[in-house]
């Protein structure tokens, strides 16, 4: 005897609300404006970095909205675990996660990916004659290949924050990381040398998300649209 | 002190796995549920061999999963032999030697298990069962309807009931490169944005394409909504032919099963590096894992063919749990037949091997649900 297989179609479809994925810190602020034209209206601590709360109910009851570090946003859509976000284009460049699509750019946040180093040290070697460099960064794979693109292997010192410390204390030659206004190089006495890319945020979806949901996805991804023309 | 990995016994390599009970059970008659549809259809069953010649094994639409094979030096021949990473290759090779004088259409079925090198963080497994089907000889919307529409009773066969069929065109992206002049490094780009859906990218590497290319993949969704997109595309004559045969496909299908769910991302092409022609990807609502995938391809380089294969793996994840077998004790020294007429109504009896005097006790202790006394199955 073969034992039978239950009948699926007999449940309603697994629906629950749709998860959308923010970044802490300084794109959120960034966020809030357009969050607003598209009509997500979070619980109001959602901006509190104080707040406790990760997961936040929206007006709708159909969207929740959690609030991951940067790089986790990728990693929540790419598994699938938040069916839309909101994140850098350097994330996505950096994990390159197949399970990610980017159907819109956003326009905010906008700043640059930059190759840094001491003002003491630029300009004083030609970098075509270098064989390997030692660069501290927190975007290992973008360095690598941009630096191995001009026949340079990078090695990497791995770091999560103030990069700018690296060179002043010998821990690298010189550092890749996100450029704004270029503020916090001075005040560390770098100097920004080469743009790697120039960043802005993005609507990324889980890829399998939108084969299976189009319709929802779908016009999310169109709210989104309609919010960045101009009024 | 070293960085090797604590030494025991039940660590495997990355990627493999022990199916235990009842799962092995479970897989072993979902895969024959599968087959059972597939047969029913006509399709004749093959078993090629596990392992055979490089040579062999990646010629045609083997050389797309060339990288993802494990490679063993043949002691006796002392030729290079490669463990297959997919089924379809070898099923060609089958219809192109030792079947190209079988009568066209030609309906073969498969299932095993294959190797790959290495998984991908979101899908880690190396080994994977594959079950699938091959229609070979046949060029029509007919046949393309015929594999999305044998795969959905096949899933059906083991409870699933509402997947989502992707169909794609593969070969519309590399069409439109064609018309528009794309080549170089600019094309792989394109392609690479496209693959990402990165609309920017696509914007800054597209050209004159780009407008299409972005309406296109605006369009990725409902069947009806993309077919009415590439319809108002303006498509150039190359790429509008292939729509066209997307159009008679979902027509075709939808002529036999009206209620499938059918989605079309025009321009994707991923994961199709031998397909040619309509091409689709099974999803199951809510899960992330694609469960089966299969499309047209050129067999032997030169036959029209199309085919799909299921993932049993990432099926069974997707399907209803399957009821256990009810197991039943059958104390020391009961009548051996009346344990074979419970087995025949579906009981899988477990006879004790010695006298027990807790029979209630020693039953629950071997997981067994029920107890054979005097000559019937009592539930404990």
């Amino acid at each position: 005897m073969t034992a039978p297989y239950f009948a699926k179609s007999l449940e309603p479809e697994a629906t629950g609300p749709l998860i959308l994925a923010l970044p802490k810190g300084r794109i959120l602020s960034e966020c809030g404006p357009l969050l607003a034209r598209v009509g997500i209206v979070p619980a109001a601590d959602y901006v509190d970095e104080n707040s406790r709360r990760l997961r936040f109910p929206t007006e709708d009851p159909d969207l929740d909205v959690v609030r991951v570090r940067p790089f986790d946003v990728a990693t929540f859509v790419a598994f699938g675990a938040a069916q839309i976000g909101i994140c850098g284009a350097d994330v996505l460049m950096e994990f390159d996660y197949p399970e990610i699509y980017a159907p819109l750019d956003l326009g905010i946040g906008a700043c640059r990916i930059s190759v840094a180093e001491p003002a003491s040290t630029a300009g004083s070697d030609d970098p075509a004659r270098w064989s390997r460099v030692r660069v501290a960064t927190k975007y290992p794979t973008i360095a690598r290949r941009h630096f191995a693109a001009r026949g340079v292997h990078a090695d990497v010192v791995h770091l999560t924050g103030a990069m700018e410390l690296a060179p002043t204390l010998g821990l690298a030659r010189l550092i890749v990381d996100l450029v704004a206004t270029g503020s916090t190089l001075k005040a560390n006495g770098l100097v920004e040398t080469e743009v790697i890319d120039t960043i802005t945020s993005r609507l990324i979806v889980n890829r399998t998300a939108l084969k299976t949901q189009p319709e929802a996805i779908g016009a999310w991804i169109e709210r989104f649209r309609r919010a960045m023309l101009p009024a | 002190m070293t960085d090797d990995l604590p030494d025991n016994p039940a660590l495997l390599p990355a990627g493999l796995r022990d199916l235990l009970p009842p799962d092995a059970e479970t897989e072993a008659s979902a895969v024959g549920a599968i087959m059972n549809v597939f047969a029913a259809h006509g399709y004749q069953r093959v078993k090629p061999p596990l392992i055979e010649f490089e040579d062999s094994l990646l010629a045609g639409s083997g050389a797309a999963v060339a990288e993802q094979i494990f490679r063993i030096m043949d002691p006796d021949s002392h030729r290079m032999m490669g463990l297959r990473a997919d089924t379809t290759p070898q099923v060609a090779r089958i219809a192109t030697t030792r079947l190209a004088g079988a009568a066209r259409p030609l309906r073969l079925s498969y299932a095993g298990q294959c190797l790959r090198v290495s998984g991908s963080q979101l899908a880690p497994e190396r080994q994977i069962a594959q079950a699938g089907i091959e229609l070979i000889g046949n060029d029509s919307p007919e046949a393309d309807a015929e594999i999305v529409l044998v795969g959905a009773e096949a899933l059906a066969a083991v409870g699933l009931n509402r997947p989502s069929f992707d169909l794609t065109l593969p070969m519309l992206a590399p069409a439109l490169f064609d018309e528009f002049d794309v080549h170089g490094t600019e094309r792989g780009a394109l392609a690479r944005a496209l693959d990402r859906k990165d609309a920017a990218a696509v914007t800054r590497h597209g050209g004159a394409l780009a407008p299409i290319l972005t309406e296109l993949l605006l369009a990725a969704g409902p069947a009806d909504r993309a077919l009415a997109a590439l319809a108002a595309a303006g498509l150039p004559i190359v790429a509008e032919k292939l729509a066209e045969r997307l159009r008679e496909t979902v027509a075709a299908i939808r002529r036999h099963a009206p209620d499938l769910r059918l989605t079309i991302d025009p321009v994707e092409f991923r994961g199709f590096r031998y397909h040619t022609g309509v091409s689709v990807t099974i999803y199951a609502p809510g899960r992330h894992e694609e469960l089966g995938r299969g499309g047209r391809y050129l067999c032997g380089d030169a036959e029209p063919a199309t085919g799909l294969t299921l993932f049993p793996d990432s099926v069974l994840r997707a399907a209803p749990p399957r009821q256990a077998r009810p197991r039943l004790f059958v104390p020391f020294g009961q009548d051996r037949a009346q344990a074979a007429s419970l087995r025949a109504q579906g009981f899988a009896t477990v006879t004790a091997l010695a006298k027990t005097a807790d029979i209630q006790g020693e039953a629950r202790r071997l997981g067994c649900s029920h107890v054979l006394r005097d000559g019937v199955a009592v539930e404990e």
